[in-house]
């Protein structure tokens, strides 16, 4: 396990290095305007040779590059041209609120995406069967941004029984303000006891939390189904029913079990990925998160932005993958990790 | 006995209570006494500077709440109203201006605003060298502060300060005592201004809370508090609008401002601006580029859809530009050349130029996303093709088209650069100067118009507007007219100030100096 572990990490380190070195170059490759979006675009042209000056674009690229990963690896990820602002600050600022969103449709997906696989699976070739597999199709293939709008028009405008946008109501916020602990408005004022401001968070995060949760949910009730298609298939299972072990016992220990590998593989994967899909998402309803700040950073060609948001998404990715390996070895006594 | 559904049906039962008991508490938080708050939905990112000398963005919208000006510029009067300074004098030569300040004014650090508290204020600024600097760093010789109330300026030449000192940037007061970029960009603001800050989220949301010890006082009706936030999504920004969950919002795609006409609880703000849209034409090519050549230019001028830009595309919130200065600002005049759509002029003088049957194609870049451009842009596509002309419209991030208008050789630059511009402030300059005066490399100038004589004309303008606003305008024209005899660029159209807000918003009154920006000290909500 330790050799196992010495070489993932070896790997990743390496992984990141190649990221960064990618990004680093295509944020220099593409035109853009670095020094006017510092000083802004009216300032003079002696202002902004300063300003080269400055941001170190005077100095050669290997120069530039090495210099940031110096300054990288102390805990400096570079100062976001556009917000001024420490860009590790920034995540970690916008960081929590796409963690709130992520965890909450990820949940969702996977509690009511993997039950539906389930019984779709189970009740195979029947109108329930049918009607999950539309279900999922239709979360998968609806254009996020379109059901966003949807839920908002449905419950919002017509209903009247969820909030538009935000993660907490504008009252709420002044009269009951969140103690921030995390950066997580329902960890924290569930912690802080601010049950007022625990209520406006929850019934913010449902339509967004929702709208997330679509394509998972529906892609995890996909895999689901057919997963345990395969695995209700097997001899073994046949035999578990004739020795009369219950169908519960039969779908959740013995079928389940096996046919849960690929699913949590993928469910890792989409979480990673939300971080930043979420951008569209968070536009619609407001949410302050990570997606909204990487893709003005795309937008404003903000390189050192770019490169941080990148490097932390890879990282993520990498550390997902290897707890999935490890829990799968956990799950499935026949993989090995070697 | 409790079986397994017992238990699960008893899990669902204390879930569900302990659900109503929380969103009990929601509810149980929203009776205590509200104070009444504003909400203005922004379209953009607020807080890209927090620094008052170094702030030249959307910011602006919060800023001018959480600091003061010496004076503010009234539009429809084109006179300029007292704000920190009461009352104001120059000397004869206009070389000497002296501020007398208002009494009793605090900072929200608690200490008193001064003469010498601006001086060093205006000072930090100059020595910042940041964006906004040169509005003072140029015609500012020094300042000195007589007493606690009397700030003298001494100026290089007789400059315009009353302009300067009340345009939207630069010219805030602060406390220079605690006045520090990082101190400020850690989320701190040390003004005098109606609203203080009370928290932030990021550069996406601030709130503002009513500063106890305003000098102007808290009689009358008042907002306790302000949120700005920023929200991206037109259609939420909407929704929030009709709702009543947003008093104001800057801007709203022309369909959804025509759609909210009818609504009664929603008022759609219409008001000149001093915004307006430019094409830019690249002077700078190899003379055998057609673009080099001004015949081609005025055809490309005389080929634009002018009235169905305004009437299709800005749904008729415009007017037709004449020359580059907006017609709401000081300078701009009858007496300065409009192009018209005229495709017989724009043949004739093609074929003058060598090119009787067009034959050439134009590369014309815009910011992505701005469907106004792009729309205009077709428009003009389809009257070109008409005389054999291809115009490529080439949509690419705001960054992008600016770096590559800045590309070292002129060729690899654009030959058409469609351009928003407003001003720092209400002079004229901030379109010539900044537009088309010649920079090597070329900062904004993206015609890269390089005519001594048209520079000439416009910084003498500079110098006689402080004392003879008559001849200012009359030079401000000629050099004008000379730029659309060159052709280097065209106005397309002046836009209207089109804010939406809701009915019982009062005291929003817009003004072209501070763009979007809403004072809101003097609004209160009416219902």
């Amino acid at each position: 396990m330790v050799a196992y572990l010495t070489r993932r990490i070896a790997l990743a380190f390496l992984v990141m290095v190649g990221v960064s070195i990618i990004v680093f170059l295509l944020a220099r490759v593409i035109p853009s305007d670095p020094v006017g979006r510092w000083v802004g675009i009216r300032a003079k042209a002696e202002q902004r040779e300063r300003a080269r000056i400055e941001l170190g674009l005077d100095k050669p690229l290997y120069i530039q590059y090495l210099s940031y990963m110096n300054g990288f690896v102390h805990g400096n990820w570079g100062t976001s041209l556009y917000t001024h602002q420490p860009v590790l600050r920034d995540i970690a600022t916008y960081l929590p609120a796409s963690l709130d969103l992520i965890i909450f449709g990820m949940a969702t997906a996977l509690i009511l995406g993997i039950p539906l696989g389930i019984l779709s699976a189970v009740k195979n070739g029947t109108i329930i069967d049918h009607a999950s597999r539309v279900f999922s199709l239709a979360g998968i293939a609806l254009p996020t941004f379109w059901l966003a709008m949807v839920f908002q028009l449905v419950f919002f405008r017509q209903l009247h029984i969820l909030p538009l946008s935000g993660r907490v109501s504008m009252l709420t916020a002044i009269l009951n303000p969140i103690n921030h602990i995390t950066g997580s408005n329902l960890l924290d004022s569930l912690v802080t006891g601010n049950f007022a401001a625990l209520g406006s968070a929850l019934s913010h995060i449902i339509l967004p939390g929702i709208t997330l949760a679509a394509a998972p949910l529906g892609l995890m009730a996909r895999m689901s189904r057919a997963t345990m298609l395969e695995v209700l298939g097997e001899d073994y299972i046949r035999t578990a029913r004739a020795y009369g072990i219950s169908e519960i016992r039969v779908l959740i220990v013995y079928a389940l079990r096996n046919a849960i590998a690929p699913v949590l593989t993928v469910g890792a994967l989409l979480f990673a990925e939300s971080l930043v899909s979420t951008f569209l998402v968070e536009s619609v309803f407001t949410w302050p998160g990570l997606g909204f700040y990487a893709s003005n950073a795309i937008l404003t060609v903000d390189y050192p932005a770019i490169m941080g948001v990148t490097i932390l998404i890879s990282f993520t990715y990498i550390f997902l993958n290897l707890i999935v390996d490890i829990t799968q070895a956990f799950l499935d006594p026949r993989i090995r990790i070697s | 006995m409790f079986t397994r559904k017992n238990y699960g049906r008893f899990g669902t039962a204390i879930g569900g209570a302990i659900l109503l008991v929380v969103l009990s508490f929601a509810a149980i938080g929203f009776s205590q006494g509200q104070p009444e708050v504003a909400f203005y939905a922004d379209s953009h990112a607020i807080m890209t500077y927090w620094d008052p000398s170094l702030s030249y963005s959307d910011e602006v919208f919060v800023m001018q709440n959480m600091y003061e000006l010496l004076m503010y510029y009234d539009a429809k009067t084109e006179e300029v109203n007292p704000g920190l300074a009461r009352s104001w004098d120059k000397s004869d030569d206009g070389l000497t201006w002296t501020f007398h300040l208002q009494e009793g004014v605090k900072f929200h650090t608690g200490k008193p605003v001064t003469a010498d508290s601006v001086k060093r204020a205006f000072e930090r600024t100059i020595e910042m060298e940041g964006g906004p600097s040169y509005i003072w760093g140029d015609p500012v010789d020094h300042f000195e502060a007589v007493d606690d109330l009397t700030l003298k300026i001494f100026l290089n030449y007789p400059a315009a300060l009353d302009i300067l000192a009340s345009g939207a940037y630069g010219s805030y007061v602060f406390d220079p005592d605690v006045a520090d970029t990082d101190w400020f960009n850690q989320g701190n603001e040390c003004g005098s201004g109606p609203y203080m800050l009370e928290s932030h989220q990021g550069t996406t949301e601030v709130l503002l809370t009513k500063f106890e010890d305003y000098w102007r006082g808290w009689q009358g009706k008042h907002f306790d508090k302000v949120v700005v936030k920023t929200v991206e999504q037109a259609s939420t920004r909407r929704l929030m609008l009709e709702s009543g969950q947003a008093d104001f919002t800057d801007s709203l795609p022309m369909p959804d401002i025509d759609a909210l006409e009818g609504n009664p609880d929603v008022d759609v703000v219409r008001a000149s601006s001093w915004q307006n849209s430019l094409a830019l034409f690249n002077t700078a090519k190899s003379p055998e580029h057609p673009i080099s050549n001004p015949l081609v230019r005025k055809a490309l001028a005389y080929a634009l859809p002018y009235k169905k830009i305004i009437d299709g595309i800005m749904f008729g919130n415009a007017v037709q530009a004449r020359g580059v200065v907006p017609y709401a600002l000081w300078g701009s005049s009858d007496r300065v050349k409009q192009y018209t759509l005229s495709p017989e002029t724009a043949k004739v003088l093609l074929a003058a130029a060598g090119y009787p049957d067009g034959g050439f194609s134009l590369v014309a870049t815009y910011s992505s996303g701005d469907s106004v451009v792009r729309g205009m842009g077709e428009l003009w596509k389809e009257q070109l093709a008409n005389l054999g002309v291809d115009l490529k419209l080439q949509a690419m991030p705001f960054d992008s088209t600016i770096a590559k208008g800045q590309a070292e050789d002129p060729n690899d630059r654009q030959d058409i650069f469609f351009f928003g511009w407003f001003p720092d402030n209400a002079d004229p300059m901030s379109f010539l100067f900044s537009l088309f005066a010649a920079a090597e490399p070329p900062v904004l100038n993206m015609s890269y118009y390089n005519n001594p004589v048209f520079e000439a004309l416009i910084l003498q303008a500079l110098r006689v507007s402080a004392t003879n606003r008559e001849e200012a305008i009359n030079l401000y024209v000629e050099a004008q007219n000379m730029l659309m005899e060159d052709c280097a660029g065209v106005g397309l159209y002046d836009m209207d100030i089109l804010n939406v807000k809701r009915a019982s918003l009062k005291g929003y009154v817009p003004n072209p100096c501070y763009t979007n920006v809403v004072f809101w000290y003097d609004c209160y909500r009416e219902e």
